[in-house]
């Protein structure tokens, strides 16, 4: 198993998450339903690293991971407001983890014109940030969060920020995505997001999984 | 009646309250140009004793702004995101010499740095008398301006958005890379206006100055000294050139800061 959740457990305030257990193929697609409130956010934050958990494992391809720095972790996050840094032109948003990585100037050319190819973002590759849309963020996003190849994709409601047209757009592109191979973890509270493409669900209410199917 | 919405008796009211404090800001400046005798303005433009203290005032208030931002960004980073005991303690501290008397601040740092302290006899053991020296005066300018520096760094780190850093994180930063590349970055508007701010606080410094280092002179030191010495008309030059270089300064660091 690609990804396995062990006995997560994580508190903040009166919050209790946990404890969930569950597991991934490679490959798969996950989706994580629930109300807001349910601890969707909080689990893809405890998988990235961004929080740290109570007790339980989280072990990816066999490696354990729950305790390590976000920077070690083999995992990309789509933030829900996508997090792109204003300071940056487009290519150079996507272009981070690459630098981060030591990639030769050549190599980072080159994934990221694959990338802005795949997410059809070329011409936008010397812009601003500001100046993107709703739709062109997301994909600029989705582009920086898998340019460094992680082995599992977290999204955290992808398609909230947008509209209902460029929602079915974004739901193409993610389809491509899963079809490439990506291991997907998708967090959202609206069902019909993931329809055709979840390979596994989790229904998660106030902190545990009310059901798996 | 129309109403108009250009026009409102409150604004009005408001316009002609601030104009009275741009009166009471400018008209002093204004007058010392103006009052300027042209023989003397001209003998204190070749002395070489008022280039030098404005070469010296400049430079060590540069310095001392460029060393004191190794320590200051460091801790308003800090203070903007985290929260630990004794923070608000903390905090106050640094806003300590802004409160008190600068020329309580000059006794504070004489009696750190004189020989008799620990710092001053480590010093004097190595040949180097501090009281007096550029090192005293670049003591005394950084004790009175770093709360302005920290403060205004403090302020734009913790308007960047936790998110982005975060964001960072997950793409292999390190902290300290999401440091330099996101969070400085970002707050660079902030950080640049609080690198301003110290300088200019520090750069005009006297009192607490005076106090650890009368020699070697810097410029609001010679305006006093000249000022007690010889009268106004002879301070008045001194503190129009002056005067008249920090306002260019400022205008150069301001388009700068705004680009």
């Amino acid at each position: 198993m690609m990804l396995k959740i062990d006995s997560l457990e994580f508190s903040i305030g009166d919050f209790n998450l946990g404890p969930l257990s569950f597991q991934l193929e490679e490959g798969g697609y996950l989706a994580v339903f629930g109300p807001s409130g349910a601890g969707k956010s909080i689990l893809m934050e405890l998988i990235a690293g961004l929080r740290m958990p109570k007790g339980g494992k989280i072990i990816i391809d066999s490696v354990d991971y729950t305790f390590s720095s976000p920077k070690s972790r083999p995992v990309g996050l789509l933030f829900q407001d996508y997090a792109l840094f204003p300071h940056l032109s487009v290519f150079d948003n996507i272009a981070f983890s690459l630098k981060i990585l030591k990639n030769s100037k050549t190599q980072i050319d080159m994934r990221v014109n694959m990338l802005s190819e795949y997410f059809s973002i070329e011409k936008l590759l010397k812009r601003d940030i500001g100046s993107l849309s709703g739709g062109e963020r997301q994909r600029v996003a989705l582009a920086r969060a898998i340019a460094h190849q992680p082995r599992v994709l977290l999204l955290d409601e992808p398609l909230s920020a947008l509209d209902e047209e460029l929602r079915k757009g974004a739901q193409e592109t993610l389809k491509n995505l899963k079809n490439s191979g990506q291991t997907i973890i998708h967090v959202t509270h609206n069902r019909e997001e993931v329809e055709g493409m979840a390979t596994k669900s989790i229904l998660l209410g106030q902190g545990f999984i009310k059901s798996v199917f | 009646m129309r109403f108009n919405r250009s026009f409102n008796f409150t604004y009005l009211i408001f316009v002609l309250l601030g104009a009275v404090i741009l009166i009471f800001l400018i008209a002093p400046l204004l007058g010392l140009f103006i009052s300027l005798k042209a023989p003397e303005f001209f003998f204190t433009l070749s002395d070489k004793q008022v280039g030098e203290s404005i070469y010296r005032t400049l430079f060590i208030s540069a310095l001392v702004t460029i060393i004191a931002s190794f320590f200051a960004l460091p801790l308003a980073y800090i203070l903007a995101r985290k929260n630990f005991p004794f923070k608000g303690l903390i905090e106050a501290i640094i806003d300590l010499p802004i409160v008190i008397p600068h020329s309580a601040a000059g006794i504070a740092l004489l009696g750190f740095i004189s020989r008799d302290s620990l710092l001053g006899s480590l010093a004097s053991s190595v040949g180097l008398n501090l009281v007096g020296s550029p090192i005293a005066i670049g003591m005394a300018m950084a004790f009175v301006s770093i709360p302005f520096l920290i403060n205004s760094a403090r302020d734009g780190f913790t308007a960047v958005p936790v998110r982005l850093e975060q964001a960072a994180e997950t793409l292999g930063a390190s902290r300290y890379r999401v440091f330099t590349q996101i969070s400085l970055p970002l707050a660079k508007r902030s950080v640049i206006s609080g690198f301003v701010l110290m300088f200019a606080r520090g750069m005009s410094e006297f009192g607490a100055v005076v106090i650890v280092a009368y020699h070697p002179m810097t410029t609001p030191v010679l305006i006093f000294d000249r000022f007690n010495s010889f009268g106004l008309d002879y301070a008045r030059p001194v503190a129009a050139i002056f005067v008249a270089v920090t306002l260019v300064l400022f205008i150069f660091l301001r388009i700068y800061q705004k680009k």
